[in-house]
């Protein structure tokens, strides 16, 4: 972006990118994970639905870390 | 056989251990009690210290001036830019409490911190948490403010959905969370630590075997190594709590992410 950023700047927001994006992962494989395990629990399949939410959900994670940070 | 002889040492440590007896009535506990005492602490060093400035200042002053300056231009300005500056007094505050809190954990005589308690950062997080909600809504309006949090740029409108619980998630709910966690539990599992290394010593040493009373010296070299390492956890999670605080505060105002 801009040229005035000085290191410390940068090593500041690049902390901040490193807990945005461990949040993101989470958020993602917490809350698809949460309705695969609803999904689950309503149609009596044993943790595949889960399994799905939770692999769909760090994908979501990897992509929404991407669009937010990435170049 | 060591549990047998060192049945008068509370070992191993339990969570009972963080709940020392109330000094006077059930609000008034040791957590409330060093509270006050850091909240007047923070308070009496600065005010001593700006009592009459000097344009040379005196060794006090020059303590609160770089305190401050530190905070001011290494988080505010550094994170939220020249606007930042508004938030120094609250962020340098915030860093003292914070620091001043965890270092009782280290002091002879406390040796617990009021931050081992989830109660007390949880606090402190809902201040940060209404904070970045407060200077958001203020600059963009409820729902644009709202808007930009929730829906990242350049993203296709069908896969949305699936986006924006998340961001609901992490923005929302797991920032406070992990903001409070993370300072209770770095200072609980250092007030832990501490515990097992130090009276851990004492069982190993109230010990028949010899090589075991001989093991109770590492354990209690491993005791002040570590005191040492959990004051460095104490300045460094009062910083990260700053630190976040102010980068919450930045991505609220931020135009465009």
């Amino acid at each position: 972006m801009t040229g005035d950023q000085s290191p410390k700047r940068d090593a500041a927001q690049g902390a901040n990118m490193g807990w945005a994006a461990l949040g993101y992962l989470l958020a993602g494989m917490v809350f698809w994970g949460f309705v695969g395990w609803l999904i689950d629990h309503w149609f009596h399949i044993r943790g595949i639905a889960t399994a799905i939410g939770v692999v769909l959900g760090a994908a979501l994670g990897v992509y929404l870390v991407v669009k937010r940070f990435g170049a | 056989m060591v549990g047998v002889l060192a049945d008068k040492i509370p070992f191993p440590p339990s969570v009972g251990d963080f709940y020392p007896p109330d000094i006077a009535g059930s609000w008034i506990t040791k957590f409330t009690l060093f509270v006050w005492i850091t909240v007047a602490l923070v308070i009496a060093f600065f005010l001593l210290a700006y009592r009459s400035p000097k344009l040379v200042p005196t060794r006090l002053q020059w303590y609160a001036e770089s305190t401050y300056g530190f905070v001011r231009d290494g988080v505010a300005k550094e994170i939220i830019g020249a606007e930042g500056v508004r938030f120094a007094p609250y962020l340098t505050s915030l860093f003292l409490f914070v620091l001043v809190n965890n270092i009782w954990g280290l002091i002879p005589g406390v040796q617990i911190s009021p931050m081992s308690h989830i109660a007390f950062p949880a606090a402190l997080a809902v201040l940060t948490y209404l904070i970045f909600n407060y200077v958001g809504i203020k600059r963009f309006g409820f729902w644009p403010y709202v808007k930009q949090q929730l829906i990242p740029p350049g993203v296709p409108w069908w896969i949305l959905p699936l986006l924006i619980p998340m961001e609901f998630l992490s923005t929302f709910i797991l920032r406070p969370l992990t903001l409070s966690i993370r300072l209770f539990a770095n200072i609980f599992a250092g007030h832990i630590i501490l515990l097992i290394f130090t009276l851990g010593g004492f069982v190993l040493f109230a010990s028949d075997n010899f090589a075991f009373k001989g093991i109770s010296l590492v354990s209690w070299a491993v005791a002040i190594l570590m005191t040492f390492f959990e004051l460095l956890v104490a300045v460094l999670q009062a910083y990260v709590f700053a630190l976040l605080t102010a980068v919450y505060v930045q991505t609220s105002l931020a135009e465009d992410h």
